[in-house]
Order: C-alpha cells, then sequence, then structure tokens
C-alpha cells in the first residue's frame, strides 16, 4: 500500500476545508460586523511502527480577524458601530452573554431592543427594555435615552446603559451562531472605555482582494495535492507492469 | 455535498436577494410617501470539526480547533422612517406629515391601513379618499358646493361653503407606533399593523409627540438613489466573487476526475 498516496488524499481534502472558510469569508463580505474567519495548516507526524516519515497537514483555525471593518453612515437612530475594539453584549439563544459587533438594532412593540437577527440587547442588569418612546437617542457610551409616548420633547429621560465591552482577544472565540464567547464561558466586565456611534454601521472586514488571492492560491495547491495522488497511481502502475512482464 | 459549494451558493442567493430589495427602492424613487427598504446579512451557523482545547494525549491539548462557517442568509428586511423631502403642490387635498405618525385609511373589508402617502382626493360622494379610493378615517365629506378648503397643521378640515361662511368640518388624526419598522408593507403605499409594530396610538397632529401635517405639500420617497447605486455596485460585485468562487470548487473538482482516473 502506498502510503505517499493518503498523505497526498489528507492535504486535498484539508486543502478543500480551508476553500471552505474562504468561502464562507466571501459569502460574508456584505455582512454588517462580520469578522473574517482564518485558516492555517499544521502538521501532524504520524507515529507508528518504525519511523515517522509521513507528516499530514491539518486544517485549524488561525483564530478569528479582530481588525475593523468600513463604517458607513445609514441615519438610521438605532444603527450603532462600535468605535476602535469593543463588542455589544447581546443574550445568544442559549441565555448565556456573548458579544457582537453587528449593531443594526430595532426596538420591538414590547420595547425590548434586539439586533436583526433578534437577540436581545443587554445592559449591566439584563436585557435592555425602553418604555414607548417617540425620540430615541443612543449614545456614545451607550446610553440609551427617550422621549415617551405622549410627552413634549423637552422630557428626555435617560433609561438604561447598553453593555460594551473590551475582553482581550485571546480569550474571545467564535461559537457555532457566530457570536463571539470569552473562552471559560464566564462574563466579560463593562468597559467604560468603549464608546459606540450611532446613525452609523460597521461593514464586513473581510478584505474581498485577499480572499480572492487566498482562493486562488488554495486552488493550485489542491491540484499539486491531486498531481501528487496521480504520481503515486502511476508508479503503482509502473511497478504492477514491470511485475507482471518479469513473470 | 461540498461545503464549499455551498457557502458560495448561500452567497449569490443572499446577494440576489438584496439586489431585489435595491431594485425595489430605486423603482419606489419617485412613489409618494415611499420608507426604503434594507436587507439585514447574518452568518449561517458554523460546524464544528474539531474542538479547540480538544485531548491530542493525555496530557496535551489542541491549542486550536477547526470551525467551519456554511455561509450567509438575509434575516430581514427593515424599513428606514427617516422623513423623505417635502414637495410644494398645491394642491388642496395634498397633506404631507412632518415628524412621526401616519394617516389613518379604511381599508374595503372594514380594517384600518396606515400610509405616510398624503396625496387626497374626493371621490363621487365628496368623500376624501386616496390615489386607490380608500375612505380616510375619520372620515371626512366635503359638501357639494364648497368654495374651499383649508388643513390646519393640527389636521383640522374647515371649509368655505357655497354661501361664503367658514365651517369646521372635521379632523384628521395620525396613527403612531411603537416599533413603526414592525409595520407590514402591503402595496398601494400602505401599511398594516402588526404583533412586532404594537398597537396604534392615535392622536390629533402636533400633540404627543405626533408630527404636524401640512397642506399643499406631499412627502416624497426617502429613497437615496445615490445610497442604492453604491449598494448595487457592492452587491454586483460581492455576487461575482461568490459566482467565482463556485467556478473555482468547480475546476478543483474536475481537476480531481480529469486527473485520478
Amino acid at each position: 500500500m502506498d502510503r505517499g498516496l493518503y498523505v497526498a488524499m489528507t492535504g486535498a481534502k484539508q486543502i478543500m476545508q480551508a476553500q471552505a472558510v474562504n468561502n464562507h469569508n466571501i459569502a460574508n463580505v456584505n455582512t454588517v460586523g462580520f469578522r473574517a474567519d482564518g485558516v492555517s495548516f499544521v502538521s501532524q507526524p504520524i507515529y507508528g511502527v518504525g519511523l515517522p516519515t509521513r507528516v499530514n497537514a491539518v486544517a485549524s483555525d488561525s483564530g478569528t480577524d479582530f481588525s475593523s471593518g468600513v463604517l458607513q453612515s445609514t441615519g438610521r437612530q438605532t444603527d450603532v458601530a462600535v468605535n476602535g475594539k469593543g463588542y455589544i453584549a447581546v443574550q445568544g439563544l442559549d441565555g448565556k452573554e456573548a458579544y457582537t459587533r453587528a449593531g443594526d438594532l430595532r426596538i420591538n412593540a414590547d420595547g425590548s431592543v434586539t439586533t436583526a437577527s433578534g437577540l436581545p440587547v443587554l445592559t449591566e442588569q439584563g436585557p435592555l427594555n425602553i418604555p414607548p418612546a417617540t425620540q430615541v437617542t443612543i449614545g456614545n457610551d451607550g446610553t440609551v435615552s427617550i422621549v415617551p409616548l405622549g410627552s413634549a420633547p423637552d422630557a428626555n429621560t435617560q433609561t438604561d446603559v447598553i453593555k460594551l465591552v473590551n475582553p482581550p482577544q485571546q480569550n474571545l472565540q467564535k461559537g457555532e451562531d457566530g457570536l463571539l464567547r470569552l473562552k471559560d464561558g464566564g462574563k466579560a466586565p463593562t468597559d467604560p472605555s468603549v464608546t459606540i456611534t450611532s446613525g452609523v454601521l460597521e461593514s464586513s472586514n473581510v478584505n474581498a482582494a485577499q480572499s480572492l488571492i487566498n482562493m486562488i492560491e488554495l486552488q493550485r495547491q489542491y491540484e499539486l495535492q491531486v498531481k501528487s495522488m496521480n504520481s503515486a497511481d502511476q508508479n503503482e502502475q509502473t511497478a504492477e507492469q514491470m511485475l507482471s512482464n518479469a513473470t | 455535498m461540498n461545503l464549499a459549494l455551498w457557502s458560495a451558493k448561500t452567497g449569490l442567493d443572499a446577494q440576489n436577494t438584496q439586489m431585489a430589495v435595491i431594485a425595489n427602492n430605486l423603482a419606489n424613487a419617485n412613489t409618494t410617501g415611499f420608507k426604503s427598504d434594507r436587507a439585514a446579512f447574518q452568518d449561517l451557523l458554523y460546524q464544528n470539526v474539531r474542538q479547540v482545547g480538544g485531548q491530542s494525549t493525555q496530557n496535551t491539548q489542541y491549542s486550536t480547533g477547526l470551525t467551519l462557517g456554511t455561509g450567509v442568509s438575509i434575516v430581514a428586511t427593515e424599513k428606514d422612517y427617516t422623513q423623505g423631502s417635502v414637495t410644494q403642490t398645491n394642491g388642496s387635498l395634498d397633506l404631507s406629515v412632518s415628524g412621526r405618525g401616519f394617516l389613518q385609511i379604511t381599508m374595503p373589508d372594514g380594517t384600518l391601513a396606515y400610509t405616510r402617502d398624503g396625496s387626497l382626493s374626493l371621490d363621487n360622494q365628496g368623500n376624501v379618499v386616496t390615489a386607490s379610493g380608500y375612505p380616510l378615517s375619520p372620515a371626512i365629506t366635503i359638501p357639494a358646493g364648497t368654495q374651499s378648503v383649508t388643513i390646519g397643521t393640527d389636521g383640522s378640515v374647515s371649509i368655505v361653503s357655497a354661501t361664503n361662511k367658514a365651517t369646521t368640518i372635521g379632523q384628521i388624526q395620525l396613527a403612531d407606533f411603537v416599533n413603526e419598522e414592525g409595520l407590514q408593507p402591503t402595496g398601494n403605499n400602505l401599511l398594516v399593523e402588526s404583533a412586532a409594530s404594537g398597537a396604534p396610538q392615535v392622536g390629533t397632529p402636533g400633540t404627543n409627540g405626533l408630527g404636524t401635517v401640512k397642506q399643499g405639500t406631499l412627502e416624497t420617497s426617502n429613497v437615496n438613489t445615490v445610497t442604492e447605486l453604491v449598494n448595487m455596485i457592492e452587491t454586483q460585485r460581492a455576487y461575482e466573487m461568490n459566482s467565482k468562487a463556485i467556478t473555482t470548487v468547480d475546476q478543483m473538482l474536475q481537476f480531481l476526475t480529469t486527473n485520478l482516473q
């Protein structure tokens, strides 16, 4: 059995997975607040009987790219973008605290404030709820102030403060729902230095050119692996021929 | 099933939907009282192929895992309720709402619908109706032989009758919603109440935070054509990129089948 064939096959399979990660980034090139995923290959020698001559490549996350996306002005009161580093705290579907950069918020009929995907936005105390209002203003530090329904504009009252956090990047991990969470499952403390701007949305931080280059590179590497598989095949064929001629 | 292919396919789908939203906005760039839509994108679920922190041996752990994203989807379209600009028409039954609030319209089935389109006219009974012929609520009837109609900023409708007598004949009321983005658009410039919008808060224009009405003007569409055109370019390029990703994966698989047989 030619073991080289299997090393090449593993390589091809892992490259296809890396291509999937890359395509996921490309698919999310217009997703508000999206953070691109990276992929890297780790060499993994195979130990067993004899020397570890075979080394498989294994695709693995190289983490999430935390650089900022481009800010787009929308003029909508409840669109917010985090300036620089930091995250908005939301409640994930599992009920636990999670973090996002997607700030296209909305106010529901019951007064709860959620993201576009329906996840409640959190304050220090819990989900953010605002009374019926004619005007909602979100301040730089996350303070939500409203003009209550049926009041004059000078009756501006402060309701609550959106929880903004800035845990160290190495402690953050992207979950299966695309939200960021602390690796230890805990809650990050509120960071008063994080500021947000309303009327602005942060675009995806996927670098389109970079992703396209990655795509081409992965394609060619894949072809290289297939070529190796082809060569292994030819070697076997030649050996078989020589042996059958010898008999 | 190849994840790389399907990821790119979701991208094509989402960009296609986004294009439909943009096209609808542009088509309504001249629709009175139209509010532009926006598509909200969200990344789909991730597949955890190898858990980070899993045991690689009894004493060591994998320092990195592998999660594969599965693409993108459009979760919602949201309307942008910013004020459109106001044009002077001098029509006595043209109204624009300046600020919050919607005009109430009685539908043929008796339910109420809401609109920002104030291009009103009269039917053969003298009732004030929308361009589609649905009467305003509360109903206002202009008697025959009326010389002129005046609508105040507070919505009061007064007329000068055939005998040159000024009388107030009705009051236009506006409805406001806690979550106006939750209103459901039904076409014909009309919106209807939904579970997400909350119940209407009806009041006199100019009170309780409601906007005022202005006779002789119409609110234009709030579609910003420049923004839409830029969005269109962005969407087109994103679509091309996803299509390129599909071609690439296709070529990879093709290379595999032609080289290994």
